[in-house]
């Protein structure tokens, strides 16, 4: 656990970076801190290892005041990660993972082996290890520096823009990849970020700062969509926060309607007298192949087989139970039928979903979010 | 161009090569350890930067034969004469250059290492002064091939390396001697030089080639 008891950083020229800053980091979780530059979030990350003296005020590492302590010893037991990497170039891709265990006086090839089982950890080949830093790409740096950090298995993590640097697909899969990498280690992680996305989807708590230093808003990132603060933490979210809030509904007791499904080798006779606009064809296992409009049925024969009729397409579906209601509502709206396929774990046809449906499901949850988020 | 000159000589020769070498490489050598420190303080702390520069162009100014006469009150008519001379000289190229190399190290290796627990002097030595190797090497290697060619003024104060054939072909009018003076220093440059590329390849396997 990370505790600030009043911090306040105040520069020579009287600039104030952070001031009286109270804010508790749980242990085992990742906090998020958010908010425009210039804000102080990077100071107060830095305060934590002192690589920034505060001014005033207690930070406490674990019960400890870090202040207390030789920054050299308290920062060996601090995994930091930044955004440029700060790998070492002189250093294979082995040795920069292993050294703070021999700053601690690991033995090198202890501390090698030790390397090789955290590439495999954060998702890179252990082959890698003995290459140097410039020979890897930019996301693969990253990952290094994030094993770099792990490597002598401290309690806390500060991560400063970790993901900034990398194209946005790559920075989704770290984003994933640190998500993964926390439910398995539990990890005390502080991570700065001025993108809101990935404070809510990385975060289990997020401190939104305003300029100078001060916080509008510290929660789970769900309160930050539902119930922010004020003005300026509406703002700061974004105005579609509405939809980003939909990635907290979960899609498992939904009402699926199965009537406008059919098997490929039903009739037109059969589609017709479900009365639907839409029908979705499925093939043999139930995988869903293509809508078919109304009045596609009424141009052909009644015996017709469905499979035999042009078909559009049903690519978008969302999978019932695991994705979340903004995955349903994506898929609805990218449906020329106006409504999401769902389907199971195996791919298999669970039912379809219309507007109505989701606009109904959206307004169940939002009550009871608002009487106490048991989603 | 009289050939059979070379191997009635060659003894000689040989000599006015090594000693030639000497003067080449030793100063450059004491000029690096002593521009280590030198560099390492002026690049820490900026303000001692600006006039140490400014001290080390006023040496570089002086013509070194006026150098070499100037130390002779202190010295006389010895190699340590122009070993000191050459030593300054070499100073002079290679202390911006280790400058320049600490300057060059990436901001974000040196914040990186602080965060990890390196202390200021682990950190120096494990981390910085590795990474300004190549700047460092570059600068020594003008500093080796420089001196090698500046010896041979050596000569005017009587200090013997590859000079002594200049002089002599001069008073002889005996260009042979010459040519295969101006040869010598030429490739005693070149070999000094190869190898000092050398050198930075094994210290510097992380580097692009």
């Amino acid at each position: 656990m990370i505790t600030f008891e009043r911090v306040t950083k105040r520069y020579a020229d009287g600039t104030v970076a952070v001031d009286a800053l109270d804010l508790e980091v749980p242990a085992g979780k990742t906090m998020v801190l958010v908010g425009p530059s210039g804000c102080g979030k990077t100071t107060s990350l830095r305060m934590i290892n002192r690589l920034v003296e505060p001014t005033e005020g207690r930070i406490l590492v674990d019960g400890r005041d870090a202040l207390r302590q030789d920054p050299v010893k308290l920062r060996r037991g601090i995994g930091y990660v930044i955004q440029q990497t700060g790998l070492f170039p002189h250093r294979t891709i082995e040795d920069n993972v292993a050294t703070v265990p021999l700053l601690l006086g690991a033995r090198r090839a202890a501390a090698r082996g030790r390397a090789r089982e955290l590439l495999e950890l954060v998702g890179l080949d252990p082959a890698l290890g003995r290459r140097y830093p410039r020979q890897l790409s930019g996301g693969q740096q990253q990952r290094v520096g994030v094993a770099r950090a792990l490597a002598a298995d401290p309690p806390v993590l500060l991560m400063d823009e970790p993901f900034s640097a990398v194209d946005p697909v790559v920075r989704a899969s770290l984003q994933d990849e640190l998500i993964r990498l926390q439910t398995e280690l539990r990890k005390t992680v502080v991570l700065v970020t001025h993108d809101v996305e990935e404070a809510i989807k990385v975060g289990d708590q997020v401190a939104l700062y305003r300029p100078h230093g001060t916080l509008a808003q510290v929660g789970e990132p769900e309160d930050l969509l539902g119930a922010p603060a004020d003005d300026y933490v509406r703002d700061f979210v974004g105005f579609d926060r509405g939809i980003r809030r939909l990635s907290f509904f979960g899609t498992g007791d939904l009402d699926l309607d199965t009537s406008p499904v059919l098997a490929g080798d039903a009739t037109v006779a059969d589609a017709v007298s479900t009365g639907a606009p839409w029908v979705l064809v499925t093939a043999d296992g139930g995988r869903p192949t293509g809508w078919v409009p109304r009045h596609r049925l009424d141009a052909a024969g009644s015996a017709t087989a469905l499979r035999d009729l042009a078909a559009d397409h049903c690519e978008h579906t969302f999978t019932a139970g695991t994705d979340s209601l903004r995955a349903a509502l994506d898929a609805a709206v990218l449906s020329p039928a106006g409504q999401a396929v769902a389907v199971d774990g195996a791919g298999k046809t669970a039912g379809v979903l219309g507007y109505e449906q989701i606009r109904a499901a959206i307004a169940a949850r939002a009550a009871d979010g608002a009487r106490g988020k048991d989603r | 161009m009289d050939w059979s000159w070379i191997p009635s000589n060659s003894g000689q020769i040989l000599q006015l090569t090594g000693e030639n070498a000497y003067l080449g490489i030793v100063p450059a050598l004491i000029g690096l350890v002593i521009a280590l420190p030198l560099g390492i303080a002026a690049a820490r702390w900026n303000w001692f930067y600006p006039p140490t520069l400014t001290v080390l162009n006023i040496i570089y100014a002086i013509p070194s034969l006026a150098l070499f006469i100037a130390l002779i009150p202190a010295f006389g008519l010895t190699d340590t004469n122009v070993v000191i001379a050459l030593t300054l000289y070499s100073l002079c190229v290679i202390t911006p250059n280790v400058v320049a190399g600490l300057r060059a190290v990436p901001a974000a290796a040196r914040q990186a290492a602080t965060a990890m627990g390196y202390g200021p002097a682990r950190r120096l030595l494990t981390v910085e002064l590795p990474l300004a190797v190549p700047v460092i090497i570059a600068g020594l290697r003008v500093a080796v091939v420089s001196g090698i060619s500046l010896a041979s003024i050596g000569q005017l104060i009587g200090v013997s390396q590859l000079g002594y054939l200049f002089i002599d072909g001069l008073q002889r009018s005996f260009p042979t001697e010459v040519y295969v003076g101006l040869v010598l220093i030429i490739a005693l440059a070149i070999v000094c030089d190869l190898l000092l590329v050398g050198v930075r390849r094994i210290l510097t396997p992380w580097e692009a080639r």
